[in-house]
């Protein structure tokens, strides 16, 4: 039986109160951390766990940390990534949901390590309701002197604000976060330079998303050796895997980096529902490109998925049957992406669209024999070459569709 | 005769000001206030806030059209949006959106005569366990086949 | 200061350049849309990627800094390859306006598309239907199905004029260009807008249908509206052999200068340039007993150089005055004051400008007028006119038409009518014409060469951008002709013979021009 991490607690009643948090061993990660602990000890301890980003991009959290340059005199700024817009992705809003003291622990615990005094939780406009249950553990922890000034008695200060997003996938890209966050559209930014140097409000900012940030606690509480154990020796720790579409049990499952998909899919999520066929498998998050159903005997984690010209992202798994016409997967995939793409740079604004366009028509059964080309060569010209990953993320599964499922597809063009 | 907009939420939008060190960047929030008071944001509101934050109108007007959640008209009391995204529309959201479109007599994006309900498609909610899912208002309500929509409609007044 | 490939070729640039940059200072243009030189990198057309060795991904050049040793490829097939996907996809959403479109002829996507396109298209969807007519501020007429979202009207708004008034909105596919309801553009700034639109987006009402830029003369010039002294384009119509055209000028536009007006220039000198076409000075003319006799210049200029000769002999050099006004030239400043001042020994040397009007903290001077500092430096010391000065004069040399405002009509005529002898050097008619006996057309700053100082005392040398049309001659062969029938000052005025002769002289004898 695999040992739970983040979501150990889960089951304990009105674990979002801060004494019942407490009394699950809760804030005493912060506590040691903040007086037995420098903040350069805590950044090391993070980088030796190898904790890597769980929102997409796999990032190592420690590393993302030392890129902060400490010795300017402009404050330095934590956002919490809390957007999930990556269709098939829920894990965040668990976490926050049943367990949002562990979030601000972990939140307490990166600001400490990067000499941060401002953390705005940057969430998802839909999640209201969650926000307003981490306002509430925001409230209590201010209360019994967890945030604000002078946190548990130390010389430290930290004020967490929570800002809700408004209905924009591209927010979740880490410099739209930051452009949205000051109140403006969510334009990515041209990196260099990165927001680790210039950032919120032109201050050095670290952006994480929210299970990175809730396996800090465990870290510090148990150390790198032990968080490493629990994953894979450059891999540390577990991950929550969100799975859904035609599958038995949909619903969370934290499990070590390197479980087999095929056991995720069919043993833990009960396998297929209604007795149907798997034909194929979105691994992490609709920017993942598509596997098929000869695909899915292989490993989940970032290097295996890599490898098999697709990636983990996060770590969303959506399970589609046979009986699904793969255009109409095609059809939510173009729709989305023309639909999120935020306009500023031509080959997204225009590529997406044009894609959208095309599909569309194939749907309606006005589709042509060089349609699959179309929009593989305008897939092929979007890749690479936009500002922000959002164009690779469309691009990526629209190709992987056309490619792998072309037979399919052409079945659906109106025949001469 | 431009509207009045309550102290309270003249109160709340400088509490909610002061929270960063810049002003413009409490558009988002100050929006989703005036979103809850007035039910949506016209010209009017986009004045309001504009002049709350120093900024001009046409930065207001920029930050509503670009994200979905802010409405440039009312809408009726119950404000339905199905997600069509792709475990949604893998468990029926589909034929969710046909039903509901055919009992209560609208089209996706209209508004029922007496103002009660508005329909609308949204992008994944993140709530694909529940697929397929619908969120009222700010209610996520997941697992939702016919039956549900119908004794979910009838409870809603 | 690093050295860097393009291509085939070796650079050394000055640290900090971008690469675009750094190959344009070598004559190596690399296609762009967004980047302006005016702003900091927008990086979202993507027309600018190039190919850097050793990098995975192609490049911007408008963002990328050079550093030594970088290896850059502008031409190499996927370069070639990536600027033909953002012409199509600029193109598949794009009207086919040629036909009708002003752009057309210095259209960047044109440009492009001959360059590095030249491909069929094959987007068989129906293209978003945007409005065409949008009416943007002033004489902006914007055309949301042509515009390629560069964003260089927004930036320009927020980061030179600071006004804002355009913004971005929609997202993705549906993102235009738009204000605040009636708030629209409505600085004195405006017309940079359609300037610096890459394509026929935003154009300008001004110039709207009235003719194609491949038919018209672009030429340098000085802008003599205020003081700062922009540089621009006049872009005129140089005539059909046997067809009358329609107009000569068309329009102003702004020219760089990064010393002066930068790429700027204010909606008074764009759209101010009636003056060069209308109610111009029509003939050289003797005017006697309320009848106009046409005579030729030298025939003038012996009626007042006897006139001025027999005065001086006589003593009575004091009844000799003259006007000048802002607007001459560096050198014909220089030729009044060597001619009136110190050949004539005049006294009576008065100052008639246009009125001042309001100023901005960007390229507006309130002094409207080219040369008030030229004046300063190398004409003679002024006066303001004064009535009874005036009636006390025998012969009255006036230079420009600015002498009636400021001073009532009755009052003005009753004093000239005291005035024997009256010459009047003027580019427009105007109500002195009916007021003096001689009036010799003059050409406009624009159309002949010399010198100006501006505002900041920078001194510009122009040459003509239009060829004077008139029976009159520049104000400067005027004094070099009178000088010479006086025989003053033979051993300066013999030799002097253009305005570049006369600046020569001009920077030899005085500190400021050296």
């Amino acid at each position: 039986m695999e040992e739970k991490v983040l979501t150990r607690h889960f089951g304990v009643p009105d674990l979002l109160r801060i004494e019942v948090y407490r009394g699950q061993g809760g804030y005493q990660a912060a506590e040691k951390a903040l007086k037995q602990m420098t903040p350069a000890e805590v950044l090391e301890e993070v980088k030796k766990a190898s904790l890597r980003g769980r929102g997409g991009a796999g990032f190592p959290a420690g590393v993302k940390w030392s890129f902060v340059p400490q010795n300017i005199p402009k404050p330095r700024y934590l956002c919490v990534n809390a957007d999930e817009g990556e269709p098939g992705t829920f894990k965040d809003r668990y976490l926050l949901t049943h367990n949002p003291h562990l979030l601000l622990e972990g939140t307490i615990l990166a600001s400490y390590a990067v000499g941060i005094r401002a953390a705005f939780v940057y969430i998802r406009g839909e999640y209201e309701t969650v926000a307003r249950r981490l306002e509430g553990a925001i409230a209590e922890a201010y209360k019994v002197g967890f945030l604000g000034e002078k946190i548990m008695g130390t010389e430290f200060n930290l004020d967490v604000v929570v800002h809700r997003g408004a209905g924009a996938y591209v927010c979740g890209e880490e410099t739209a976060l930051l452009e949205s966050l000051e109140g403006k559209r969510g334009y990515p930014r041209l990196k260099p330079p990165f927001p680790a140097s210039v950032g919120l409000f032109q201050c050095p900012t670290v952006i994480n998303n929210v299970e990175t940030l809730s396996n800090i606690p465990f870290i510090i509480q148990n150390g790198a050796e032990w968080f490493l154990k629990r994953g894979l020796p450059k891999d540390g720790g577990t991950r929550i895997f969100g799975v859904s579409g035609m599958v038995k049990r949909p619903g969370i499952y934290e499990l070590p980096l390197g479980t087999k998909l095929r056991a995720i899919i069919f043993d833990q999520a009960g396998g297929m529902k209604d007795g149907k066929r798997l034909k194929a498998v979105i691994p992490g998050g609709m920017s993942a490109p598509i596997l098929t159903e000869e695909e899915i005997d292989l490993p989940m984690d970032f290097d295996s998925l890599v490898s098999a010209g697709t990636m983990l992202g996060s770590a969303a798994i959506i399970v589609i049957d046979q009986e699904t016409s793969i255009l109409d997967v095609l059809g939510v995939v173009s729709r989305f992406y023309a639909h999120e793409s935020c306009g500023q740079c031509t080959p997204c604004r225009i590529g997406t669209s044009w894609i959208n366009k095309i599909v569309k028509r194939m749907v309606r059964g006005e589709g042509e024999a060089d349609d699959i080309d179309s929009i593989i060569r305008l897939a092929t010209n979007i890749k690479g070459r936009t500002l922000c990953p959002l164009g690779d993320a469309a691009a990526m599964p629209i190709l992987s569709i056309c490619q792998k499922f072309r037979r399919e597809l052409e079945g659906y063009l109106r025949h001469a | 005769m431009s509207p009045e907009y309550s102290a309270a939420l003249r109160k709340k939008i400088d509490e909610v000001a002061s929270l960063y060190p810049k002003k413009r960047a409490a558009l988002l929030p100050v929006l989703h206030l005036v979103q809850q008071e007035v039910g949506f944001i016209a010209a009017a509101e986009e004045h309001f806030v504009a002049a709350a934050l120093g900024l001009k109108p046409i930065k207001v007007r920029e930050v509503v059209t670009f994200y979905t959640m802010f409405l440039r008209r009312p809408i009726g009391k119950y404000h339905l949006q199905v997600c069509s995204n792709l475990s949604c529309s893998l468990l029926g959201a589909g034929s969710l959106l046909d039903h509901l479109q055919r009992k209560l007599g609208i089209g996706v994006g209209e508004t029922t005569a007496d103002g009660r309900f508005t329909l609308s498609e949204v992008e994944c909610l993140g709530a694909c366990e529940q697929a397929p899912c619908l969120m009222v208002n700010f209610d996520y309500q997941g697992q939702m086949d016919k039956d549900k929509i119908d004794r979910l409609l009838e409870s809603l007044e | 200061m690093p050295r860097f490939q393009i291509d085939d070729r070796v650079i050394e640039s000055a640290p900090g350049m971008t690469v675009l940059n750094a190959a344009e200072a070598a004559g190596i243009d690399i296609p762009h849309f967004c980047y302006h030189p005016a702003f900091p990198p927008e990086g979202s057309c993507r027309m600018c990627l190039v190919e850097i060795e050793g990098l995975p991904k192609l490049e911007l050049a408008c963002s990328t800094l050079v550093k030594e040793g970088l290896k850059v490829r502008t031409k190499s097939p996927k370069v070639i390859e990536a600027r033909k996907g953002v012409l199509e996809f600029l193109l598949a959403e794009h009207p086919l306006d040629c036909p009708i479109c002003d752009q057309a002829g210095e259209c960047k996507l044109q440009d492009y598309f001959d360059e590095y396109g030249l491909f069929h298209s094959q987007f068989k969807e129906a293209k978003e239907k945007r409005e065409k007519k949008f009416r943007l501020g002033r004489n902006l007429i914007l055309d949301r199905e042509r515009c390629i979202l560069c964003t260089r009207c927004v930036r320009f708004l927020e980061e030179i004029t600071k006004t804002e008034e355009a913004g971005l909105l929609n997202r993705g596919i549906r993102c235009e260009v738009g204000v605040f309801d009636s708030e629209v553009v409505d600085n004195d700034y405006s017309g940079n807008l359609a300037q610096i639109c890459p394509v026929g987006a935003i154009t300008d009402s001004d110039f709207r249908f009235k003719t194609r830029v491949w038919f018209l003369e672009s030429r340098e010039s000085i802008c003599p509206l205020c003081s700062r002294g922009c540089n621009v384009y006049v872009d005129s119509h140089p005539g059909y052999p046997r067809t009358p055209r329609a107009r000569r000028v068309y329009r102003v536009r702004g020219r760089v200068n990064p010393d002066v007006n930068s790429y700027w220039i204010c909606d008074i000198g764009r759209y101010g340039y009636a003056y060069l076409d209308e109610g111009r000075a029509p003939r050289l003319a003797w005017r006697k007993g309320g009848r106009d006799t046409r005579l030729t210049w030298a025939k003038a200029a012996q009626i007042l150089t006897e006139k001025a000769r027999s005065l001086v002999e006589r003593g009575k050099g004091s009844r000799i005055g003259v006007i000048l006004n802002s607007n001459l030239t560096n050198e014909e400043l220089f030729l009044a004051d060597r001619l009136f001042r110190k050949g004539l020994g005049v006294e009576n040397i008065f100052l008639a400008d246009p009125p001042p009007g309001k100023g901005d903290q960007i390229l507006l001077t309130p002094d409207r007028t080219a040369n008030r500092r030229g004046l300063k430096e190398a004409g003679p010391p002024v006066k303001a006119p004064g009535l009874k000065a005036l009636a006390d004069l025998d012969l009255l040399f006036v230079f420009g038409h600015y002498l009636a405002s400021g001073i009532g009509p009755g009052e003005l005529k009753a004093a000239l009518a005291k005035v024997e002898a009256k010459a009047l050097f003027s580019t427009h008619r105007s109500d002195l014409d009916d007021l003096v006996d001689f009036i010799i057309p003059t050409p406009v700053i624009a159309e002949k060469s010399g010198s100006l100082t501006n505002i900041d005392g920078r001194v510009q040398t122009f040459s003509a951008a239009l060829e004077y049309e008139g029976e009159g001659l520049p104000e400067w062969r005027a004094l070099l002709d009178l000088a010479r029938e006086l025989n003053v000052e033979p051993g300066l005025f013999s030799a002097l013979t253009s305005p570049e002769s006369v600046h020569r002289v001009l920077r030899d004898t005085v500190s400021f021009f050296k």
